[in-house]
């Protein structure tokens, strides 16, 4: 492998020899042409498509005089594209080439694919002036890896210095960190960004090793941890809770993934192996030994009392594919449930496994990608930190992958049909969120507003709640909507009635189709 | 009934609200309307009564709501006001009714029809103004000035600038609303404002939008080029960004 990477390596300094030399606009393998900063932009943002994440959401930061920007914790999305995904973060990569060769990547050493580059100053003119515009939150950089992690990563670090000090700019930034970086550059990059993320890519150890050679999870895990236990640190040095904020409607939740955590971060003793990682460990298949909290404080200074920065204040995600691999949709949850509670990361993100190299290792070109899937997935992350469920009440080994027909919350209902109905006037809020059609918002309304009155369907339905979905499982007043039998066979054919739509347009959305006519028949 | 009307300005329906309780003290609150100008039909059996802006009457009826009620009471009536929708100004007496016979509860009063007619109206204010601040886009004269036009259906162009006033305090910019040829103007460094535009300036100003860059062309380009083909979905990116938002987005003007 080194050889290999070596050959990469030998073969990128010439191509910058080509660089300087050669202006010829021809390109051939291993001749680069000088491409304008508008074509190396349609490059690298066709290259940096497949990052799922784009939110600008976690920081919460006011306006400067001479500045340029601000941040909103509730994150803005600026447009939408042809595939329906927002478009918030200026999202480009600081590079294509890449001396690595992960089988699924569209940009790996050997795709021949237009290769092109950044300099900082090209990255920080469109970021500053696309800003300005009002076309993009902020910037979303990541990269290909450039001779080796740590001199790609101190490219990356010298734009961010360069944008946050020469062009003032105080918006959103959020960094993919790569695998393999040294510490120093971690630590630089945590000031300067808003959002660190490292992708996870492959939910276990065993898939990584066979669609990505180059990475193992020990050089991802490890900055990970290291980021979290530094976020931690600079939380609790300005007198913040060293876990990040959550939904607001956790904290009156006892079952929620983010209450036990307590327990899980308390302690710093070195070597000391808390639960959350053991277990994450367990389901990954890594050993133990990377995953200790031995690391707090390591990227910080020893001092934190005169600090000017936060550090990655929107905290750290990760990505995931899915479908390239046969992992379950339980092992998915479950890696999930354990990077939220031991990692402390602010949301971890699927990505539809979309087939562009041939492999034998991996689904065919022209696989459709499983969206469907994919957004069962979401559902059940949003499960997790919005509604107070845990992966094994979701799925277990038994049945280890969601209901094609239903989502995982009507899923759940109708497995614990003897809890329901429920009356609206006198449910706990932790049992109304159960209910399939009444969100964290609406149940929020119907607690505040039944201190002031009985409340009917049509009032619930003002508030938001879905009754074609919730009238099955709730009383208003002592009675149903309408006289329907609380029975599981019952129910679960009404609703997939209701949604069959909806999956189908999910599944099918990506296809396109036309109205037959008689002249497909050839009459005329 | 005794319907009384006024400008479509926040002054204006105040004081509207002020005179139209006055009356309604003797007559009774069913026996009074409000309603915004212009009105184009009017009914036969019913008194019209136009009332002016009286700012003594604005900061009574508006120190009362803050202070009776809530400010967050204040903050749905200031939404609805902005509204597009006819019956905006009816709703808000109609809340104030509740409200000041409730007082702070009232905005959790979410079963109360009034409520959650003057709630619906302000989240779709709401929604409109945070959708605007999404989609406004700047086209950049030289370098000096930004300038941004749009055409919302609630008159939301303050709520927007002052999103703008705090991400870009040191550049001069405009908001410009082309339907109520209105403008927020920040100069650098200063303070914003409101300005109604004169028809010349609205003229001067109308041609902005085809001050072309790099920087428009790149969007277009960066636009196009960050879709994932296979996972096209044209229905979800209009209900994402309705068509009707789009008329002023660089991305979807050739």
């Amino acid at each position: 492998m080194m050889e290999k990477i070596d050959i990469m390596k030998n073969m990128q300094s010439s191509n910058n020899v080509n660089m300087q030399s050669d202006t010829v606009s021809k390109c051939e393998l291993g001749v680069v042409k000088d491409f304008s900063t508008q074509e190396k932009l349609e490059i690298l943002a066709d290259a940096a498509k497949y990052d799922v994440a784009c939110t600008s959401s976690g920081s919460d930061r006011r306006g400067q005089k001479g500045m340029l920007g601000n941040a909103s914790a509730a994150g803005i999305c600026h447009s939408f594209a042809a595939d329906g995904r927002c478009i918030s973060l200026l999202k480009i990569l600081m590079t294509n080439h890449c001396v690595y060769d992960c089988k699924y990547c569209i940009n790996r050493a050997s795709n021949d694919v237009p290769r092109a580059t950044f300099t900082p100053e090209e990255i920080c003119e469109l970021t500053v002036e696309f800003y300005k515009r009002n076309y993009i939150e902020g910037l979303f950089l990541s990269s290909g890896v450039l001779k080796n992690p740590t001199y790609t990563m101190e490219k990356m670090c010298e734009t961010l210095v360069l944008l946050r000090t020469k062009y003032h700019f105080n918006g959103y930034v959020h960094v993919k960190t790569i695998p393999g970086a040294s510490d120093e550059l971690l630590a630089r990059v945590g000031y300067l960004a808003d959002r660190m993320s490292i992708n996870l890519e492959l939910p276990t150890a065993e898939s990584l090793s066979k669609l990505a050679p180059n990475k193992n999870f020990h050089t991802i895990l490890e900055p990970m941890g290291k980021v979290r236990d530094t976020i931690a640190a600079h939380r609790m040095a300005i007198g913040k809770d060293r876990h990040m904020e959550r939904a607001s409607g956790n904290q009156y939740l006892g079952n929620s993934i983010f209450q036990s955590r307590q327990d899980m971060l308390s302690s710093n003793n070195h070597g000391y192996i808390d639960k959350g990682n053991a277990e994450i460990a367990k389901i990954l298949g890594v050993g133990n030994q990377y995953l200790s909290t031995a690391h707090n404080y390591e990227l910080a200074p020893r001092d934190l009392t005169n600090l000017k920065r936060s550090f990655a204040p929107a905290g750290q995600s990760t990505q995931m594919i899915i479908g390239a691999t046969g992992e379950t949709d339980y092992t998915l949850i479950q890696t999930t449930q354990q990077l939220y509670t031991g990692y402390d990361l602010k949301r971890v993100f699927y990505s539809a496994y979309i087939p562009l190299n041939e492999d034998a290792a991996l689904p065919a070109l022209g696989t459709a990608p499983p969206l469907l899937r994919e957004h069962r997935l979401y559902q059940a992350d949003w499960l997790l930190r919005f509604y107070g469920f845990r992966a094994n009440e979701l799925l277990s080994e038994k049945k280890p992958n969601f209901n094609e027909l239903l989502d995982p919350k009507c899923d759940w209902a109708l497995r614990h049909i003897n809890q329901f109905p429920v009356d609206v006037q006198t449910a706990g809020y932790e049992l109304l969120l159960r209910v399939p059609g009444i969100g964290p918002t609406s149940a929020k309304r119907i607690v505040q507003a039944r201190r002031y009155g009985k409340l009917d369907f049509d009032a619930l339905k003002k508030m938001g709640v879905v009754l074609k979905r919730a009238h099955y499982f709730i009383l208003c007043g002592g009675r149903q909507m309408y006289k329907t039998p609380i029975e599981e066979q019952y129910i679960t054919r009404q609703l997939i009635g209701v949604d069959h739509k909806q999956n189908w347009k999910v599944a099918h959305s990506s296809e396109g189709y036309n109205q037959m006519s008689l002249a497909d028949f050839g009459i005329a | 009934m005794k319907i009384f009307t006024c400008k479509d300005r926040f002054e204006d329906m105040m004081t509207c609200i002020y005179v139209a309780w006055e009356e309604a003290l003797k007559i009774g609150h069913e026996n009074v309307h409000v309603q915004r100008e212009p009105i184009f039909q009017e009914s036969l059996f019913d008194q019209y009564i136009h009332v002016d802006a009286d700012m003594d009457k604005v900061q009574k009826v508006v120190r009362s709501i803050k202070g009776q009620i809530s400010y967050e009471a204040y903050s749905y009536v200031y939404y609805a006001s902005l509204s597009i929708r006819e019956d905006a100004l009816q709703a808000i007496y109609n809340f104030l009714r509740v409200g000041f016979a409730t007082g702070p509860a009232v905005c959790s009063m979410h079963a109360n029809p009034h409520v959650m007619r003057i709630f619906d109206i302000k989240r779709k204010v709401a929604n409109e103004s945070h959708h605007f601040l999404e989609f406004a886009r700047f086209n950049s004269l030289n370098n000096q000035v930004y300038v941004c036009h749009l055409e919302p259906r609630s008159d939301v162009i303050m709520l927007v600038g002052r999103h703008f006033e705090d991400r870009m305090p040191s550049e001069h910019w405009m908001i410009i609303d082309d339907n109520r040829k209105t403008a927020c103007v920040h100069p650098k460094d200063g303070e914003t404002y409101l300005r109604y535009l004169t028809s010349e300036e609205f003229e001067a100003l109308r041609t902005t939008e085809t001050y072309e860059d790099p920087y428009t062309d790149m969007w277009r380009g960066f636009f196009h080029a960050i879709s994932i083909k296979e996972r096209e979905n044209r229905r979800c990116q209009r209900t994402l960004f309705p068509i009707w938002k789009r008329k002023h987005a660089t991305e979807f003007m050739q």
